[in-house]
């Protein structure tokens, strides 16, 4: 019995090798098998499941670099995005003052000057248009370089107008620089150059900023353009300042009325007597 | 080395998963080193053949389940780890590091190369030549092998291979 089962042990690894071989082959042989199908699916699976993960921690090992790439992305379309708001908003803005521009065009009523009376002292013009055509007393007359003056009479088909170069005439102007502000009036003497009054020392008003109208007037519409500075003089508490006229009197023909800026409750108010003060 | 086949049989499976999906996707030319080879390989050499044998039976097992090629994988290895075992150096032998390294490179190259030449000829998916698979990518597959073995001798093996 030993002597039949010693070649066994003698031999053993190339049996063991034999039933390797033997396991190895029927698994090849019986590869297509349900069981050997689904452990070789299950398999797969498994191997699919981790190759998975181990991507996703190669991703979490990258993310530095990933995060940096976001951040110079986020950066871009952050710029974009500003870009675009800010043309956004510029194309809101010019819509609005489009609109608003054509509701005052709208308003705005065209005239020729007829007749003037320029002196030293007195200045006068009459356009050609009167109350038949909507003019009314303290309407705001323009041209596209700037303010005229205002009505301060009207007839049927004709109105005097009080230039900016008329001693009577005042208007509170602001520079659109350094937003100081001022009244501006006419002393006589050269056609374009006038003067501001009541601006204070302590303001940063420079040499040729722009004058335009403020909202304060009770005629004028704001931001007309008046004049240029051309000279500031310091005086005890207030600056003299004399501005160049933005429009040339000399020149004039046609003229633009615009539609009446008041605002009843305003003019009220700056009455010596308001509505509350009157109450018992 | 100490004979702790548990803790063997841990290393192999974690060896194997190594190899399936580490090593396996860096190809050059086509081919990777594998590192189950080099661990059959030395555990055939220092152990024994049965112990090589067993040992590759049981990572053909690990990385056909998991490569959807059981039997191949098992037939390969299990013939990688049989081969490496006539490379076997005994215990009580007073073979030097340097013989025991020898031996294991020429276990390495010979056995990987006839694993390589089992799979080659049963499995071949992008319908190369049967000769060119098995000259030249089982010998390419071969050399890489033993370049890593060489490296990972220089940094981990001395010492075990010097017991």
């Amino acid at each position: 019995m030993r002597k039949f089962f010693s070649p066994f042990f003698k031999y053993n690894t190339y049996l063991l090798f034999v039933a390797y071989c033997c396991i190895a082959l029927l698994f090849i042989k019986f590869q297509n098998d349900d069981m050997l199908t689904r452990l070789r699916t299950g398999g797969m699976e498994t191997s699919a499941f981790i190759t998975d993960k181990l991507q996703s921690y190669g991703y979490l090992l990258n993310l530095k670099d990933e995060n940096e790439r976001m951040m110079q992305l986020n950066t871009r379309l952050l710029s974009r995005v500003l870009t675009l708001e800010s043309a956004v908003s510029d194309e809101r803005h010019l819509q609005e003052i489009e609109r608003e521009g054509a509701i005052k065009t709208a308003g705005f009523i065209a005239a020729r000057v007829v007749d003037r009376k320029f002196s030293d002292r007195e200045n006068m013009l009459l356009i050609n248009v009167g109350r038949r055509d909507g003019i009314k007393k303290d309407m705001t007359v323009l041209v596209p370089e700037g303010l005229v003056g205002r009505v301060t009479a009207v007839s049927e088909h004709y109105s005097r107008v009080m230039p900016v170069i008329h001693t009577d005439f005042k208007v509170s102007v602001i520079s659109g620089l350094s937003g100081s502000m001022g009244l501006l009036s006419w002393n006589g003497g050269r056609e374009f150059i006038a003067q501001i009054e009541h601006i204070p020392i302590s303001s940063t008003l420079k040499l040729n900023e722009e004058m335009v109208t403020t909202d304060f007037s009770t005629f004028a519409p704001r931001g007309i353009p008046v004049g240029r500075v051309v000279r500031i003089k310091p005086d005890k508490l207030f600056y003299s300042v004399d501005i160049r006229l933005s429009v040339d009197f000399s020149s004039l023909s046609e003229v633009l009325v615009a539609p009446l800026k008041i605002d009843p409750e305003k003019i009220e108010m700056m009455s010596d007597k308001s509505p509350n003060e009157e109450l018992p | 080395m100490k004979r702790n086949i548990p803790f063997l049989i841990v290393l192999l499976g974690i060896i194997a998963m190594v190899q399936v999906f580490g090593l396996s996707r860096i190809t050059i030319l086509g081919v990777s080193p594998d590192i189950v080879t080099i661990f059959l390989a030395l555990m055939a050499v220092l152990i024994g053949q049965k112990a090589g044998m067993s040992f590759g039976f049981l990572a053909g097992t690990i990385t056909g389940l998991f490569s959807g090629n059981l039997g191949l994988h098992m037939l390969a290895r299990t013939v990688e780890g049989f081969i490496a075992g006539f490379f076997h150096i005994p215990e009580q032998s007073h073979a030097t590091a340097r013989q025991k390294i020898n031996r294991t490179y020429s276990a390495i190259v010979t056995a990987g190369f006839l694993a390589n030449a089992i799979s080659a000829a049963g499995y071949n998916p992008l319908g190369l030549s049967p000769l060119y698979r098995i000259v030249v990518l089982g010998a390419l597959e071969s050399l890489f092998t033993l370049i890593l073995a060489i490296i990972a001798n220089w940094l981990f093996l001395r010492k075990s291979l010097s017991d």
